[in-house]
């Protein structure tokens, strides 16, 4: 993979300055059932299509941020930050832990 | 021997370079290529094939085929033909038993057997089953290519350099210089890459010629890797254009493959490049004008052209080469038989299209030229010239001449059209399939000369339009590339403490803890470091603990939402113990809090969670906005672990500050000026004494850590302080936990405040408490003398029922110690289980509590 | 309490060491691959350590931070910023919080070299070096790059991977030498 990722700070970058974490989840509300935690907690949608995922600028600014990606062609339609009018709105969820930046086989 | 001196040769024939072929001396001119010397030098056969060993001569001069690969200078594979000569290089043949000439693993060709068919490894070999190895190492040694020198790596050393263009032209043809030239003429920043050192730069003005060099791939992000030897240049272009040209494909006919067959540019390379008389006497197959061209090549080099053959004009049903040794002494063709011992054949041009379909191009079999050529180009990406199909002319042979003989389809692979035939009945009807079946296109050409022969015979024998075949995947590298540049340099971001030549020179060993070096113990007898915290002083570099500042009139309840337990209600100067667990209840990781005053708090990690928890903070920071901010100070800081009873009278020494028992009580933490160094003390126990945690700024790492070992403190490393915390039944995360485990699982249930709001994990607390947990992590005691090792299994009535994470001898308690996860029906205080060493169980007892000092009244004195 | 067990300046004289010192001191010997690890001598002047340098990191609206004669204010992203400081670096923090952001001594964080040449910072980056100042990918880790006039870069990067750092930019320099 090495195609360019626009950090909303930083504009295009190379994708090896990012760490991923993968497509949104939405976090339940209080007490919610076993079933509705671990879908929130393991289930993933996993798209051949546009997805909106987590991304943050780890080796650049720091930042995180929202893609839209296209997962078959790797296109990036759209970044946006997480206001959290909109982490309310669409009920954001954790991203898995430690994911690292895919750096840096290559730099 | 050469023919008279022509304008336009590349050679120099007034400088002579030796060098040398296995054993002997040879020479050539400057300007020559190791493969048009050797040949001068009256070498003919140059390798021995991959799978019959049959011998295998210059075939296409331009590096596109298998039959010239050699070893120079320690480097296999190389292809000689277009290798310049050096002076001294050291050749060697490769995939011989013996000599060149007669190798013996030539059996293989005449008795067949079992190396015959296609796929015979995946059949023949497989039984009896306990003779694979023997096999194996016999098929090492039969089929493969070259040798790797295993100290190569060593000796040359590898670039990797970053480069921008506007415009990226591969190819220096005539359209690719053009193409340069034009877009040279709108600005800057065009480079041209061209496999061969013939260009003439001076024709190229403002043109950055790179050459020779190859294109391995196209890349998302227009990234295109050039192979310039030893450096590897990372392209990134705005605009690529392709202008590869075509490459000259095989006909396909009995014995095409026997050693002075050659492609009609091999000839004209030979005759006009090097002064070569490729043959004494030819016949000449032609398929295009480049056949015609070669005769007239021929004639004027002073070869005997004994007979040539339009085969646009004069179709032949039946071509076969006859053989002597392995080398051409005539054809037939049809009924003739005409003497010769050089054999000009080819079946047309096809456009070089690799670099394109790897890139996501699409590739389609077109009517009209028969061949297969690029119809769309990816984004950013365009092509120029002959490798479109422009300026092509139909060519139509024969998928597959008549004759007796071997008749090869793939040159590198050894694969007939026998074997392609048989793959089609036996059901491989598709040639994604027969590629993998036969491993047509999988050799060292990868497909370049053996694609179009495949697609045509499939169309033949399944009796479709070759439109209907498709193609098999390109994949890069376009042109084979030492593995040693795309690995570049081998330095690995490795993270030191401050301190960390100061453990050299103490005689640490010194090991890796995630991506840090850590001391290990600083001699043999780590039990002797353990004594010392417990009887006297210790010291500890703790710089790689993970630590954070969180600051903000929120900082508060951004701590209380992240971790399960309490921290609003903390006094300043207050620390307590925190564990993080996901959403799904999982710990993630723990460390210490401290509360420095309203809105500042000093967050530690594990010594590999920094990066984690840094980011796990920031993002739930991110999402729910509060007005706090979170600085990563992990590498700011030096740490020193002071700890054994004398620590603080060993800080009184140090400071003049108050750091009685009543100003720096247990779990306090304050500033101290210690050696005219200020440091964040945090009064903290891991390791089971009384301690402090000295953080302070990491330059200052040395001053301070002499200081304290000049007053006693006997430095010890990771491997007592394991020691010691397991005396304490302190766990570690990541070594007594893992991804599974939970709070209540792992003895935490004290720990989360389910009457707040919300925090991240806390759903799963809540209905992991409903449920009864399968197994817990206790400690445990051996009944004898023995140490389990780390994932020792648990055994219960005879099966296995758990896991040791952790054992270790301890000199204080008098014990085999350790920490494991049993079923939890059998974690009560004193319950027998047997752990597994060894093939033998041993006895041990769950143990609850800490095994040493219980109370906490050390570390807390 | 306050941030004090931050900043190096804090320190008594004679205290303090930079994280690079040590490597550049003992590359002779821990470059196996240098033909002549004494080629290391010179280039060593090639390069300049920054640690000791002031920097301030600084979180909030960067818009509010004027930065003083002498100071450098690297912008990372509208809340994130590096402030290069002449004079204590401890004082420019408590100056910048009454800007009204928050303000972190990172002298002892951040290992700085300056080094010289445009191919040798294409060998170690592929950030833009006519966009810089920039944060990105460096020698395979994070770091900020500046240019200043010509061919004169600085990076800064963290301390505990100096060490690192330091060799893999010798190791590049000796690879461009020895061409
Ligand atoms: S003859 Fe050298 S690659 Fe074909
Ligand atoms: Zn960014």
């Amino acid at each position: 993979m090495s195609f360019y990722l626009p950090c909303p700070y930083c504009g295009p970058r190379p994708v090896d300055e990012y760490a991923y974490f993968g497509e949104v989840t939405h976090r339940p509300g209080p007490s919610p059932s076993m079933r509705e935690l671990t879908d929130y907690v393991y289930f993933r949608d996993n798209v051949a299509g546009v997805q909106r995922e987590w991304w943050q600028h780890r080796l650049g600014c720091g930042e995180w941020f929202l893609a839209d990606r296209d997962t078959r062609t790797n296109e990036v339609l759209d970044v946006l930050l997480p206001s959290p009018e909109r982490v309310r709105e669409e009920r954001l969820g954790s991203p898995p832990v430690g994911a690292e930046p895919m750096a840096s086989e290559v730099t | 021997m050469r023919l008279p001196a022509q304008t336009g040769e590349r050679i120099d024939r007034s400088t002579e370079l030796s060098f040398r072929l296995g054993p002997w001396d040879v020479s050539g001119y400057a300007g020559d290529t190791i493969g048009s010397a050797l040949f001068a030098g009256g070498r003919r056969v140059f390798s021995r094939s991959f799978k019959y060993h049959r011998p295998r001569g210059l075939l296409c001069c331009a590096g596109h085929c298998p039959n010239c690969l050699m070893t120079v200078d320690g480097v296999p594979n190389v292809r000689v033909c277009v290798e310049p000569l050096r002076e001294g290089a050291v050749v060697e043949p490769q995939n011989v038993l013996g000599k060149l000439d007669f190798d013996l693993l030539r059996v293989v060709d005449k008795v067949g057997g079992p190396f015959t068919p296609v796929g015979f490894y995946y059949r023949t070999m497989i039984r009896p089953r306990r003779m694979w190895p023997l096999y194996e190492k016999f098929l090492r040694n039969v089929a493969g290519l070259g040798k790797l020198d295993e100290h190569a790596g060593h000796t040359r050393r590898y670039d990797v350099e970053h480069k921008k263009a506007r415009v990226l032209v591969v190819g220096g043809g005539r359209a690719g210089r053009a193409a340069a030239l034009e877009a040279a003429s709108q600005g800057p920043g065009v480079v041209l890459v061209d496999e061969s050192d013939r260009l003439l730069r001076s024709e190229l003005a403002g043109v950055e010629v790179l050459a020779p060099a190859r294109a391995l791939g196209i890349w998302e992000g227009n990234l295109v890797p050039v192979d310039c030897g030893t450096v590897l240049y990372r392209f990134r272009a705005e605009r690529v254009v392709v202008a590869t040209g075509t490459i000259e494909q095989p006909l396909v006919f009995p014995g095409n493959d026997l050693v002075g067959t050659m492609f009609p540019r091999a000839v004209r390379r030979l005759i006009r490049d090097f002064s070569l008389q490729p043959g004494q006497r030819a016949v000449v197959l032609a398929t295009d004008e480049r056949g015609l061209e070669a005769a007239d090549d021929l004639g004027e080099a002073g070869v005997a052209v004994e007979r040539v053959v339009d085969l646009r004009e004069s179709p032949l049903r039946r071509i076969e080469a006859q053989a002597r040794a392995g080398r051409v002494r005539g054809v037939l063709l049809d009924d003739d038989v005409v003497e010769c011992d050089l054999l000009v054949a080819s079946g047309g041009r096809q456009p070089a299209y690799s670099l394109l379909a790897q890139a996501g191009g699409l590739v389609e079999f077109d009517p009209d030229l028969g061949v297969l050529v690029p119809t769309e180009h990816p984004p950013g990406v365009e092509a120029v010239g002959s490798v479109t199909g422009e300026g092509l002319e139909k060519v139509d042979p024969l998928p597959s001449y008549h004759g007796r003989g071997k008749c090869f389809v793939c040159v590198c692979e050894d694969v007939t059209t026998k074997d392609v035939k048989r793959a089609i009945t036996e059901g491989f009807d598709s040639i994604e399939l027969a590629k993998r079946y036969t491993t047509v296109t999988m050799g060292p050409c990868q497909g370049k000369l053996c694609q179009l022969p495949s697609v045509r015979l499939y169309a033949q024998e399944r009796r479709v339009y070759e439109t209907d075949i498709g193609s098999t995947t390109a994949r890069p590298p376009w042109a084979p590339v030492e593995l040693g540049l795309l690995a570049g340099r081998h330095l690995e971001p490795t993270r030191r403490t401050s301190l960390h030549f100061r453990h050299e020179e103490t005689g640490a060993r010194m090991m890796w803890a995630g991506p840090w070096r850590r001391p290990y113990a600083y001699s043999d007898y780590p039990e002797q470091e353990v004594r010392a915290v417990h009887e006297s002083l210790g010291v500890i570099d703790v710089s790689t603990l993970g630590k954070l500042l969180v600051e903000g009139p929120e900082a508060a309840a951004l701590l209380e939402r992240l971790y399960p337990n309490r921290f609003g209600d903390m006094k300043p100067g207050r620390i307590r113990y925190g564990v993080l667990t996901t959403d799904g209840g999982r710990i993630m990781d723990d460390g210490t809090v401290a509360r420095l005053s309203d809105d500042l708090y000093y967050v530690t990690t594990t010594s590999t969670g920094s990066d984690a928890v840094t980011a796990w903070f920031e993002w739930w920071n991110a999402v729910w906005g509060y007005d706090a901010d979170i600085v990563n100070v992990t590498g700011a800081l030096a740490a020193l672990n002071l700890a054994g009873p004398r620590a603080r009278e060993a800080l009184e020494r140090l400071t003049e500050d108050d750091v009685s028992a009543e100003a720096l009580k247990y779990l306090d933490a304050r500033e101290v000026e210690v050696v005219g160094v200020p440091c964040l003390t945090l009064r903290i126990g891991f390791v089971g004494e009384l301690g402090y945690e000295l953080h302070f700024p990491s330059p200052a790492g040395e001053h301070v850590w002499d200081r304290l070992v000049a007053e006693g403190a006997v430095p010890f490393g990771l491997e007592p302080q394991r020691v010691l915390r397991l005396e304490k039944g302190h766990v570690i995360v990541g070594q007594d936990t893992d991804s599974e485990s939970n709070l209540l699982s792992a003895g935490m249930s004290w720990l989360p405040k389910l009457d707040k709001d919300d925090f991240v994990g806390k759903s799963a607390v809540e209905l992991f408490a409903e449920r009864e947990e399968r197994e817990l992590l206790v400690g445990f005691r051996m009944e004898e003398n023995v140490v389990p090792p780390e994932g020792a299994q648990v055994v219960i009535e005879g099966y296995p029922a758990g896991r040791v994470t952790s054992a270790r001898r301890s000199d204080e308690v008098g014990a085999i110690i350790g920490l494991a996860w049993v079923p939890s029906d059998r974690a009560e205080d004193g319950t027998r289980f047997e752990i597994r060493v060894e093939r033998q169980l041993r006895g041990a007892r769950v143990t609850h509590g800490a095994f040493f000092d219980p109370a906490g009244e050390r570390m807390r004195s | 309490m306050s941030l004090s067990f931050l900043s190096p300046s804090r320190c008594a004289p004679g205290t303090l060491a930079s994280p690079l010192t040590r490597t550049l001191d003992t590359v002779s010997d821990t470059a196996p691959w240098s033909e002549a690890g004494l080629r290391a001598e010179g280039v060593r002047h090639r390069l300049r350590d920054l640690s000791s340098d002031g920097k301030v990191e600084v979180r909030g609206d960067l818009d509010l931070v004027e930065p003083a004669d002498g100071e450098e204010l690297i912008r990372l992203s509208p809340r994130r910023g590096l402030l290069l400081v002449d004079d204590d670096p401890a004082e420019a923090a408590d100056r910048l919080r009454t800007y009204g952001v928050r303000a972190y001594d990172a002298t002892g964080a951040l290992a700085g070299l300056a080094f010289e040449g445009e191919q040798l910072a294409r060998r170690l980056t592929d950030l833009d070096l006519e966009r810089l100042p920039a944060a990105g990918a460096f020698a395979r880790i994070g770091a900020i790059l500046v240019r200043d006039e010509g061919d004169r870069f600085r990076a800064y990067f963290p301390q505990e991977l100096g060490h690192y750092v330091a060799e893999v930019v010798l190791d590049a320099i000796d690879g461009l030498d020895n061409r």
